[in-house]
């Protein structure tokens, strides 16, 4: 439970007050600075100077030194004493009689004037209304029934300044401004004597227990309420705390912030205003008077003075973190927030969020762990460093001292517990992450990320990979050996590559794609490399691991190539034919890359068609080799070729032609012809050797694209003229000339076509593609019938404007002047304008110039 | 050590009415300030305290007689809600009205299984709130629902250990084990009399539908709905407040953003 808030010191030993005289007792204390004042049951007053002291042990002691002990001589108790230091006053209640004497020799001032009369009891208002620093204003409470006066008391006088009555007789009484806080006989109530206005609290019965009223700040009370309860209230009759519990018996309190301390019988407690806690309890016999003057506790018991020390806050707080209590040590140092020097709470507060954390970390309550450390602004690393090995050796941290927890580090914190090990990295990890995305992690960023990553690396976590492909502060040289540790090579790797050492990385990486190093963590890492060597700036690097990757798998090596981007590989070694050179080991990276040139980028160079054209040759030719070759490949094959043979004109037609020579690949040594403009040869190829129709049909079409209609009528000739040749007659080149003449009649001159064809062959064989002539003929015939006319139509339209813009004479004279420039024509030339307004043809040229959109509708025509 | 009783999250502050803080006495205050408060009021053992503690620890547990009194500070969006749990025991009686004082809402508890508890609020506890706002909401709210209610019992039947004085049952079957010994009417009417005794209007007045609850501290019955439904209405009640309490002092401490003041004259 407790808290050592306090320390009980002794002040004055009880020879130095009454010695042995078993019947004098303390009645009341007062104590002003070093001035302690005790007035007794035999009507002295002791006036002590209280020394502070430390013993050689470190304790806090009192040293009582008695100045002076005066009787006032009226055989009565001194009920109650109140100094008034700026007045150098001592006001005494003695004998129902208020007397006001000197603080120093304790003599009353001026007999008659300081003094009131019928006094049970009295209070200072420590929040005075009237400004006057010399002068002290006392509540009293009158022995006549139900009445209290305000008093101001001056040096040498004192003076009434208002009296209320109360509904019952009062019995205890505290001032703060203008409200009385009173305990009458059946209750408290608080009474604005400026006013009038009261205010019920609550009921007490005052003849059964003594009550008490203390104040505890500005308009606040702390009053005895049924049950030993410590009530607040403030002077709007509202609780604003919660009440503290006291015992039934309790007979004084004091408040020393935050706490609140009461004496009972055999204790002394002390609660906490904060969170009405029971914070300590002292036990103290005989308690008599507890007071608190200026902050300081004093206690008494009938024979002896004490002091209640304080301990330092700090102290406390520590304690209370020892004790592993957060809450209670948080909420006692944001308590004394305003009572310390701002810059210095920021400190100390930050010192215990920090600490709070940990000891919630050491509980695995990580989200107020987390909480506190982010309030606290943690160092970071004095988290790391919590856990082995994870600080680079590197770092320059070293441990807050004091330390900030009592844990060595995470194996002394978990005790062998692999589970809280566990959760303990994973809180770790999460913190970590966060801690990056913030300011936190400022000034420690190799140590934050250096750490993650070995978290990450260790708990085989995906995150590993995104943190080392961002930007990261990892240290390499302590990185490395706990990443090969764990197996993380692909991730090491990453690092090397951050680092800029890719050669570092891709020696590890083809390790790993050799089966030489063992990490799971891609399956295509081949892949991986020959994208990054696509990638990759360092021409020297790529060619060193070209080699590796060709050897691996050719058509994936070769993306090595193709994947680079055009730019910046032109110039230097990367160039085309360097690379085609390179690679002419790997025949079919060879061909994929030219494929790459040719067909993707569309390089035009002869050389490189030449070159995948002989290559796709070879290809097809290598199959057609085999036996049995396989059907459906070499027809995908041929089919590039032909495409590229078709498409292609840069190609070297000879060469190709050669190598066709005594092959079954016609329809390619067809098109070759065509591009050599031979289409006889080509069409004698389709026709007689293939007896492909239609492709000898789409060779005209294919050799007549792009080309004007006559290339291709004389094409469709050819066919025609081979379809029909005399020499090698056929029934199917027959029905094939029928069907092409039927099929393509606007391609044909149909004059020159009938001309050509066998006598006997029927009309109705030919109706197609006669009707289709005639047809077409027509249709020409008509289409110019009518663009006749309308350019006939558009010669009369602009010979009527001739004629109208002739128009009649116009006339120029010296007196005339041009509509442009308002001069007069001095010569006869003019230019006249729409409409037959002469102006001189230098302002026509320059209107015209002006208005270039504007263009003269007509040429204008000079008259002399 | 003496004298422990149960006091839930207590968070000290100053008066709900901001005043000058010409302190000569350290400010106790902490930051936080409550802008209004709410008061459960109720006979002793009717669960006012595990009422409270279930909305704000989420769970019940066993409570020991509250001392005095005891509360807890709730944040509701930019406010601060003080919720007073009360000591119901006769003892502590005079309390009540310094504890209502200035209360925007008022929780009158009782025992769905005591007759006498219903009466009791009547009898002794109205008059308390005599001091609250002149504009108090007042909610009826019958605790230990689980014991009489099926629908209460979200959670399995299983150790009995409430405080619950056992009323001689006569029920006759059915899993309930104790009889309902008030029924919802009977709060409604009780809620009816509250507004006449405040000389209220019905017509004007929140209805009593919506202002009488069963709900099981136990189970968390209704217990969510019961403070949020109040604190929801107790928020006009704070943004009136804040209109009248134009100040001429500028508080330092204030750093809500949205200050309703009232315009200047000029305006």
């Amino acid at each position: 439970m407790s808290v050592k808030a306090f320390e009980l010191v002794p002040a004055v030993e009880r020879d130095l007050l009454m010695g042995d005289k078993a019947r004098i007792n303390i009645e009341c204390i007062e104590c002003c600075g070093k001035h302690l004042y005790v007035g007794t049951n035999d009507c002295f007053v002791h006036h002590f100077l209280l020394e502070e002291r430390t013993t050689p042990k470190g304790k806090l002691a009192f040293c009582a030194q008695k100045l002076l002990h005066k009787c006032l001589g009226l055989k009565k108790p001194v009920n109650e004493l109140k100094a008034a230091s700026a007045l150098e006053r001592l006001i005494v209640l003695c004998d129902s009689t208020v007397t006001v004497v000197d603080m120093v020799n304790l003599e009353a001032v001026s007999s008659g004037g300081a003094r009131i009369k019928g006094v049970a009891s009295f209070c200072v208002n420590e929040n005075p209304v009237n400004g006057d620093p010399f002068c002290v204003e006392l509540g009293v409470i009158a022995t006549k029934r139900r009445t209290v006066q305000i008093y101001m008391v001056y040096e040498d006088r004192v003076q009434l300044v208002k009296e209320v009555s109360t509904p019952e007789q009062p019995c205890a009484v505290c001032l703060d401004g203008y409200f009385l806080c009173l305990a009458l006989s059946t209750q408290y109530m608080i009474l604005n004597y400026n006013t009038g206005a009261s205010q019920d609290l609550f009921p007490y019965d005052s003849e059964e227990k003594k009550p008490i009223v203390k104040r505890i700040g500005r308009e606040e009370f702390l009053l005895a309420a049924p049950g030993g309860l410590g009530m607040f209230a403030t002077a709007d009759g509202v609780s604003q705390r919660a009440p503290v519990n006291w015992s039934e018996s309790v007979i004084g309190a004091a408040v020393c912030f935050p706490y609140v301390v009461a004496l009972d019988e055999g204790f002394v407690t002390v609660h906490s205003m904060l969170d009405q806690q029971l914070k300590q309890t002292l036990s103290f016999r005989d308690g008599h008077i507890l007071q608190d003057f200026e902050g300081k506790v004093v206690l008494a018991s009938t024979k002896a003075v004490y002091v209640l020390v304080p301990l330092p806050l700090e102290r406390q707080i520590q304690d209370l973190l020892a004790g592993h209590r957060v809450e209670e040590a948080l909420t006692l140092a944001e308590g004394a927030r305003r009572n310390i020097p701002k810059d210095k709470f920021q400190i100390m507060h930050r010192r215990i969020l920090q600490q709070a954390g940990f000891i919630q970390f050491g509980q695995l309550q990580f989200l107020e762990a987390k909480e506190h450390f982010r309030k606290g602004q943690l160092d970071v690393r004095e988290l790391i460093s919590l856990y082995p090995l994870l600080l680079p050796s590197s770092s320059s941290f070293t441990r807050c001292h004091p330390p900030l927890h009592e844990f060595a580090d995470l194996n002394h914190l978990a005790q062998g517990d692999q589970e809280k090990v566990r959760r303990c990295k994973l809180f770790l990890v999460s913190y970590l992450r966060e801690a990056r995305s913030t300011e936190v992690a400022n000034g420690c960023r190799e140590d934050v990320d250096t750490a993650l990553l070995k978290l990450y690396a260790e708990a085989d976590h995906e995150s590993l990979l995104d943190l080392l492909a961002s930007e990261n502060a990892c240290l390499l040289a302590d990185s490395a050996p706990w990443l090969e540790k764990h197996h993380k090579y692909f991730a090491l790797g990453l690092l090397y590559r951050y680092n800029g050492q890719d050669d570092a990385a891709l020696q590890l990486w083809v390790k790993v794609v050799n089966g030489d190093l063992q990490d799971s963590t891609r399956s295509d890492l081949y892949e991986y490399v020959v994208d990054f060597l696509s990638f990759c700036p360092n021409l020297d690097l790529v060619w060193k691991y070209a080699e590796w990757a060709l050897q691996k798998d050719q058509k994936v090596g070769v993306q090595i190539f193709t994947r680079r981007t055009v730019s910046d590989d032109q110039a230097g070694q990367m160039n085309p034919d360097s690379i085609i050179k390179y690679l002419h080991k790997y025949q079919q990276a060879t061909l994929l890359y030219l494929e790459h040139l040719v067909l993707e980028r569309r390089v035009q160079k002869e050389k490189l068609h030449t070159h995948l054209a002989v290559l796709y040759l070879d290809r097809v030719l290598g199959l057609l080799s085999q036996s049995p070759s396989p059907a459906q490949e070499v027809a995908e094959a041929r089919e590039q070729l032909q495409k590229l043979l078709k498409e292609s004109n840069l190609y070297r037609v000879q060469l190709l032609l050669g190598k066709l020579q005594d092959t079954e690949l016609l329809l390619e040594r067809a098109t070759l012809h065509g591009k050599l403009e031979e289409h006889d040869k080509a069409l004698h190829i389709l026709v007689h050797q293939l007896k492909d129709f239609p492709a000898a049909e789409g060779y005209c079409l294919w050799a007549s694209a792009s080309r004007d209609e006559e290339h291709r009528r004389r094409l469709f000739h050819l066919l025609l003229g081979v379809y029909l040749d005399p020499d090698a007659p056929g029934d199917e080149r027959t029905v094939a000339a029928v069907d092409l003449l039927n099929r393509h009649a606007g391609a044909f001159d149909a004059a020159q076509v009938l001309r050509l064809l066998p006598e006997g062959w029927s009309l109705q064989l030919l109706r197609p593609f006669l009707s289709g002539a005639l047809r077409g003929a027509m249709h020409a015939r008509r289409t110019s019938q009518v663009a006749l006319g309308l350019a006939r139509a558009e010669n009369l339209l602009l010979k009527h404007d001739r004629l109208k813009y002739r128009g009649g004479p116009v006339f120029v004279s010296e007196k005339k002047g041009c509509q442009l420039c308002h001069n007069t024509f001095t010569e006869p030339d003019c230019v006249c304008l729409p409409g037959g307004v002469p102006v001189h043809t230098h302002c026509a040229a320059q209107r015209a110039r002006d208005s270039p959109r504007k263009r003269p509708s007509a040429n204008p025509s000079n008259h002399t | 050590m003496k004298g422990k009783f149960d006091i839930d999250v207590v968070a000290d502050s100053t008066i709900t009415k901001r005043r000058v803080q010409r302190a000569t006495m350290p400010d106790y205050a902490k930051m936080k300030k409550p802008d209004v408060k709410l008061v459960i009021l109720g006979d002793m053992n009717v669960g006012k305290t595990s009422l409270l503690h279930r909305y704000t620890e989420r769970k019940f547990k066993d409570t020991i007689s509250t001392v005095g009194g005891a509360f807890f500070l709730k944040q509701w969006g930019p406010y601060n809600i003080s919720i007073w749990d009360t000591a119901g025991r006769e003892q502590f009686h005079g309390l009540g009205s310094l504890y209502c004082r200035g209360a925007a809402a008022v929780i009158l508890t009782y025992d769905v299984t005591n007759w006498q508890s219903l009466a009791e609020l009547e009898d002794r506890f109205l008059s308390l709130t005599d001091t609250a706002n002149s504009d108090c909401i007042f909610a009826i709210v019958g605790n230990k629902a689980d014991l009489t209610d099926p629908r209460a019992l979200v959670e399995e039947e299983g150790e009995e250990e409430k405080e619950v004085v056992p009323q001689l049952s006569s029920s006759p079957t059915g899993p309930p084990k104790f009889r309902k010994q008030v029924l919802r009417e009977d709060a409604m009417a009780f809620y009816s009399r509250i507004l006449r005794y405040k000389l209220l209007d019905e017509a004007t007045s929140l209805p009593a539908e919506s202002m009488c609850f069963e709900t099981s501290a136990k189970t968390g019955y209704n217990v969510d709905l019961l403070f949020e439904t109040l604190f929801n209405m107790v928020l006009p009640s704070i943004l009136k407040k804040e209109s009248q309490s134009c100040s001429p002092t500028v508080d330092l401490e204030e750093c809500r953003e949205v200050k309703r003041t009232k315009a200047g004259c000029c305006t």
